[in-house]
């Protein structure tokens, strides 16, 4: 009896404290209601279902949840679902347009730049943000940038190697 | 996370502030890089959280000739990172932000909410303390400026009283001239806490400043010993000598990051390579 | 790095393809345990013990019993299950008392994780904190037992060897020679002693398990982050009193294993909770503290090495003692411990040499396979005490190694003779010293002039050596089928954890049966129902044995079609080829067919049908190996020994300490290059993870046996600015005669001795001898500070148990 007495409280009381959030998301608008206490890491992944984020750590120590928000990469994981009211965000999900990879995509594979592949939607929206913010970084900002995603496997130099070729295609793409 | 909180982001201080002395188990919101750690591991049970982002008076970053610079509460130290206002009158602050965390963790942790964590190794106390930045606070008696040397009281604790905000810090106009380095040792060149971290400042006048992190329970000026160096005067001998007298003026523990030991050695490492290259004479 | 591109002389093995499951990794599809979801199931956490040791005086549930949402809510008190690889020393939750700060003192399932967690927060435990077991020395001395029921304790007999009324879960030996004779005989005896500590494997994803316990029957379903299904259906049969059968295992994409995720850990529990939640699926996931924290580790390792030389350098005697801090529970940690008695004097060639390999409890957390499986702790003790020979001998290191490396016609410890087919040590040395510009040892001259720069820089290298360390009868297996498309589908049992499995092994289909690799259709994702039989996925042995399972399969598939083909051709099978997914005729080509039209039967132009759907199977299990001599450890363990060696140059800043690795030059005899990207990724990654051991990671305790560094806060691991200046990956390719394409292991390798090389660069550097790792800034200035020549275990306060 007293179990069903505080499910229902809790229920009412969670009622209370949700909040509805509208955010666009991978160029799509979304609105949903969410308790204030849900990470938008787990927002994207258990709302939107869209799995491509994963948490390695729920701490931003090792960036695997690194997501574009308003053109800013950020970890997911230590971000509110509710401060992302209003953004845009973009996930490994939007990356591939229309049923084509992106040459960022294409140039980790070519270059090898993953292995179990954990790690690998954080790298490439850490990747994305920079690109987008800096279209010819140096070696040292591209390290900066990225040296926040941790990677087990790789030893980061084919990701370095990815990232530099995507630099290059990316730039003769756009005519420079 | 087991808290459960009800979340409030006002665009208007005065609500802010209410909000902050009314309710209890209430946190404030700004980056979240430490907050969110401390609801994660569940070390805290907060029951309101208040997101000061939507604040405009938090969004403060400006320069102004004589007064000098402000850093609002919600400024991310990214945004500090890439201001050549920075770099060129305040080195020190930008290098100290520079090597903050990661580049995903700036995009988000702001300059103040480092100051209000009060952790005893924070990376922007020490070069922030050697410009002598005034935190600029609000609560429910009004308005005050604290100078940061007394913002700390002891491991992550401040002055700020219920209901009071950091609504931005400041940091007076150096003159023309004034030079400053930010040095940290950590346990690899990725992104780590610092084992040391030390700001030296080189004054217009010759005077210098040292400002240090984890070496005690607060970050803090080492006034006695810049006293010390300022009597003698800077030179290249003045500075081997002040390299080992730091050793008697900071009491380092051994904790899982470092033994006191080398953190005394650290210590003295870094202040001399600190000061030798504002004289222009590194190693 | 292009600048020297691999070439292969074959079509397909050796040529650079993509990995088969990029575009899934890349896009966000690759679905993971911890992204699985099923009807019905419910989330999982743990309560760990805060205490070493402590009795556990009173549970009490009942308010996490009583929250909303939560379904079960279990103690030690509901289940007797042992569950262990080797030895069942280990409950699914405590009972009675504690043997870790970590161990599983309660867990509950509810609804979501949040529920979870809370309720494992409304838990109250009283504990009464007990004495713990610090270290192998007080392990040693035996006053407290870890395990008191030692002497009873169900394990592999006549492999393993606890000894009585000890914390010694088992004293491994091997012997040959005199070496009383040799030691007393020798120009110089020297004895050193080295020490490493406990670091963690840090897959990016964590461990997770699903289990469906069926309320109707013994079948359990699970769905598991791991590398051994068929292990995890052993031992869950085996720790569940059920047949292998009932058991099915799927493994989906894998986010790492390292060897943390060789044996079984998260599904005994995840079963016990679905079958209290009457059958509904259970998902137990740790969070990364408890990763670190529950989950085991690399061993700690004290190894006491002393050798006996000629001074002309020749090694006479080596006795070696390998003292293995394993934790609490025996679990993988005792294999290898076992596996040091045969490959722990390193690639050298000795007459005289015994090794004792203890494997002991004390009360941290334990220890499971780790990559490298003991070499790279062994490694350190041994190449840096080759170095330190080398030193006192005035020889030059590379020339004291090159007089006394295996070679053919040399025994390794265990009796086996080294041939030609078995790869060459010193062509891996030769090529990384000629890579670094090996000149000689610096001058104290030298090392004094740098040294006013505040930089001083070194150059040294160190030998590996490793061997499947699997059973005598380990197997793999495959199985292909034949699509209507004329495209081949590959069921392998060994699980694509980022190594590059299902990609290397579709090459050597696509090799053997002339078709284009994307023809091969092959899945990461594994089902015990469908796949067959794979040992573990460990030990890199899969391109070696799964290679040739492949190779069989492959070739068994052909002769399937060449016979049907020959029906339909009129023809002699004798006298047909293949090519391009085509058969014909050897005189006549004209008459030819595509694999297609037989791929599921052959159907003559008047409807009527031969053969049938093509299926082809390729068993491989290693050949002629044995158990070892439980007192000399001589037998035949090895199935495919890979050497290697890495040289290294560094700089050190002799006031802070940091080291900045310029340059890594890498070599291994593996004999052919399957798939050059994916070597050099094993190369990049494990030289990555060797530096990680090298100078930064280590397990920290305090004095009440607590982890100090659960997070990534203080347990650290490389990022990119980590990386060094410079990796050269060197092949050298003198085949293995028995190895598919000649092609030998190297997924482990890379990891192995890399601390060593960096050891043996630091004294060239400083003209120290460090003994202990980390070679942590901290480690390296106050060593220099001290003003010692040789920093020993006993001037570091981070020996094992510390």
């Amino acid at each position: 009896m007293d179990k069903e007495c505080s499910m229902y409280k809790e229920h009412v009381e969670s009622g209370k404290r949700k909040v509805t959030l509208s955010l666009t998301v991978n160029g799509r608008h979304v609105v949903r209601d969410v308790d204030p206490n849900m990470t938008l890491l787990h927002f994207l992944r258990d709302n939107l279902k869209l799995i491509g984020t994963k948490e390695a750590c729920g701490e931003g120590e090792c960036g695997a949840c690194t997501v574009i928000m308003n053109g800013k990469a950020v970890t997911s994981c230590i971000i509110l679902a509710v401060e992302a009211e209003g953004a845009q965000i973009t996930t490994v999900e939007g990356l591939a347009k229309d049923g084509k990879l992106s040459i960022l995509q294409e140039e980790f594979i070519s270059q090898d730049a993953l292995q179990c592949g954990f790690c690998t939607p954080g790298f490439l929206m850490s990747t994305r943000a920079l690109l987008d913010n800096n279209p010819n970084p140096t070696d040292e900002e591209i390290i900066e940038a990225l040296s926040g995603n941790l990677c087990r496997c790789t030893g980061y130099i084919p990701i370095l190697k990815a990232v530099k070729r995507t630099i290059e295609r990316e730039r003769k793409e756009s005519g420079f | 996370m087991i808290s459960r909180f009800t979340y409030f982001k006002p665009h208007n201080l005065n609500e802010a502030v209410q909000y902050l002395e009314k309710e209890e188990n209430a946190f404030v919101l700004a980056g979240g890089t430490d907050l969110m750690i401390l609801l994660r591991r569940n070390l805290i049970n907060a029951e309101h959280i208040l997101d000061i982002k939507a604040l405009p008076e938090m969004d403060l970053f400006n320069f102004v000739d004589g007064a000098g610079l402000t850093i609002g509460a919600s400024v991310v130290v990214n945004r500090v990172v890439d201001s050549e206002v920075v770099s060129a009158k305040y080195p020190a602050l930008h290098q100290a932000a520079a090597s903050l965390a990661s580049f995903q963790l700036r995009n988000r942790a702001t300059v103040v909410g480092n100051i209000c964590n009060a952790s005893p190794g924070a990376d922007l106390p020490p070069a922030l303390l050697v410009y002598d930045a005034v935190v600029n606070i609000t609560g429910p008696q009004g308005t005050r400026q604290v100078p940061l040397n007394e913002f700390f009281t002891g491991v992550k604790r401040t002055v700020l009283q219920r209901g009071e905000l950091v609504v931005s810090v400041q940091l007076p106009e150096p003159g023309a001239g004034d030079k400053s380095v930010y040095l940290r040792q950590a346990r690899l060149r990725g992104h780590d806490l610092a084992t040391v971290g030390i700001a030296c400042r080189l004054k217009p006048d010759g005077k210098v400043a040292i400002g240090i992190g984890a070496v005690a329970p607060t970050p803090k000026r080492l006034f006695a010993l810049e006293d010390k160096i300022n009597e003698r005067g800077i030179s290249k001998e003045t500075i081997e000598w002040a390299a080992q007298e730091i050793r008697e003026h900071i009491h380092p523990i051994t904790d899982v990051r470092s033994s006191a030991q080398y953190r005394l050695q650290i210590a003295s490492v870094l202040l001399k390579r600190g000061l030798l290259s504002l004289i222009g004479k590194e190693e | 790095m292009d600048e020297k591109k691999y070439q292969s002389k074959y079509k397909r093995v050796g040529q650079p393809y993509d990995r088969k499951d990029a575009r899934e990794k890349v896009t966000g599809q690759a679905v993971y345990t911890y992204d699985l979801e099923l009807p019905g199931m419910l989330h999982a956490r743990c309560l760990l013990s805060p205490y070493a040791r402590a009795k556990i005086v009173s549970i009490d549930t009942s308010k996490a019993k009583a929250l909303p949402g939560v379904r079960v809510v279990l103690t030690g008190e509901d289940s007797d299950i042992l569950v262990g690889l080797y030895m069942q020393d280990k409950r699914v939750l405590s009972k009675g008392e504690t043997r870790y700060q970590g161990d599983v003192v309660a867990a509950v399932a509810a609804d979501d994780e949040e529920t979870a967690e809370r309720a494992v927060s409304l838990l109250e435990v009283v504990y009464e904190p007990l004495e713990p077991v610090h270290n192998v020395d007080e392990a040693l001395e035996g006053k407290i037992l870890v395990h008191d029921d030692i002497n009873d304790l169900k394990h592999y007999v006549g492999v393993f060897f606890p000894q009585k009324d000890s914390n010694i879960a088992s004293w491994n030996k091997s012997k040959k020679g005199d070496l009383d004779k040799a030691f007393a005989e020798a120009d110089l005896v020297v004895e050193n002693e080295f020490s490493l500590p406990a670091v963690a494997h840090v897959p990016m994803e964590t461990h997770v398990s699903i289990v469906q316990a069926d309320p109707y029957s013994n079948k359990l379903k699970i769905w598991t982050s791991a590398q051994s299904p068929f292990a995890i259906r052993q031992i869950m049969a085996d720790s569940f009193g059920i047949s292998e059968s009932d058991v099915e295992v799927h493994i989906p994409y894998v986010g790492g294993g390292f060897g943390g995720k060789a044996g079984i850990h998260l599904e005994p529990l995840a079963t016990l909770l679905s079958k209290a939640a009457g059958g509904l699926p259970v998902k137990v996931r740790a969070t990364r503290e408890q990763e670190f924290n529950q989950l085991p580790t690399r061993a700690g390792m004290r190894g006491r090495i002393k050798t006996g030389v000629t001074k002309e350098g020749k090694i006479t005697a080596i006795k070696a003692d390998y003292d293995w801090d394993s934790g609490a529970y025996a679990d993988y940690g005792v294999n290898v411990g076992k596996t040091a008695v045969y490959s722990g004097i390193g690639p050298y060639k000795v007459d005289n040499a015994s090794i004792d390999s203890k494997t002991i409890y004390t009360n941290k957390v334990f220890s499971t396979a780790y990559r490298g499986f003991g070499h790279l702790e062994t490694h350190w003790s041994i190449e840096r005490q080759i170095d330190i020979l080398s030193q006192k001998l005035g020889i030059d290191p590379y020339d004291f190694r090159m007089m006394n490396l295996l070679e053919p016609g040399a025994e390794t410890m265990s009796g086996e003779e080294i041939t030609e087919s078995s790869g060459s040590p010193k062509d891996c040395l030769t090529a990384v010293v000629k890579e670094i510009g090996w000149t000689g040892r610096k001058t104290e001259e030298e090392r004094q002039r740098e040294w006013k720069t505040g930089k001083v820089r070194g150059k040294g290298f160190a030998m590996l050596q490793k061997a499947p360390a699997m059973p005598a009868n380990t197997a793999s297996s495959v199985i292909m089928q034949m699509n209507g498309d004329g495209h081949v589908k590959m069921m392998i049992g060994a699980v694509d954890i980022g190594q590059g499995a299902i990609t290397a092994l579709a090459q050597i289909a696509a090799q053997e049966l002339d078709i284009p690799i994307e023809h091969i259709e092959i899945s990461a994702e594994i089902d015990t129902r469908a796949n067959p039989y794979d040992w573990n996925t460990v030990a890199s042995k899969l391109t070696f044995m799964g290679g040739n399972a492949v190779i069989k399969a492959s070739r068994e598939m052909l002769s399937k079609m060449k016979a049907v083909a020959a029906q339909a051709l009129r023809t002699d099978p004798e006298n047909l080829l293949h090519a391009n997914g085509e058969i014909f005729h050897r005189h006549n080509p004209n008459r030819r067919m595509s694999y297609k039209d037989v791929a599921l039967g052959y159907m003559y132009p008047n409807g009527t049908g031969i053969g049938g759907p093509l299926i082809s199977s390729g068993s491989s299990i290693a050949d002629g190996l044995t158990n070892l001599h439980p007192e000399t450890g001589q037998g035949y363990p090895a199935a495919v020994w890979t050497f290697g060696a890495h040289a290294v140059e560094i700089e050190v800043d002799v006031e802070t300490g940091v080291i900045t690795v310029l340059k890594v030059a890498s070599a291994f005899d593996i004999g052919q290059v399957i798939n050059e990207k994916l070597v050099y990724g094993q190369i990049c990654g494990g030289v990555l993870q060797g530096l990680g051991s090298a100078i930064l990671e280590g397990y920290k305790f305090n004095d009440k046996l607590q982890l100090m560094n659960p997070s990534f806060t203080d347990n650290k691991i490389p990022t990119m600015k980590d990386v060094p200046i410079e990796v050269v990956p060197i092949y050298i390719e003198n085949p293995q005669h028995n190895g598919p394409y000649g092609a030998r292991g190297v997924g482990e390798h890379p990891m192995i001795s890399v601390p060593s090389a960096v050891g043996n660069a630091v004294y060239d550097a400083l003209g120290i001898n460090f003994h202990v790792l980390p070679l942590s800034p901290e480690a390296i200035a106050l060593g220099i500070a001290s003003g010692k020549k040789s920093i020993l275990c006993t001037d570091v306060d981070c020996l094992p148990g510390h």
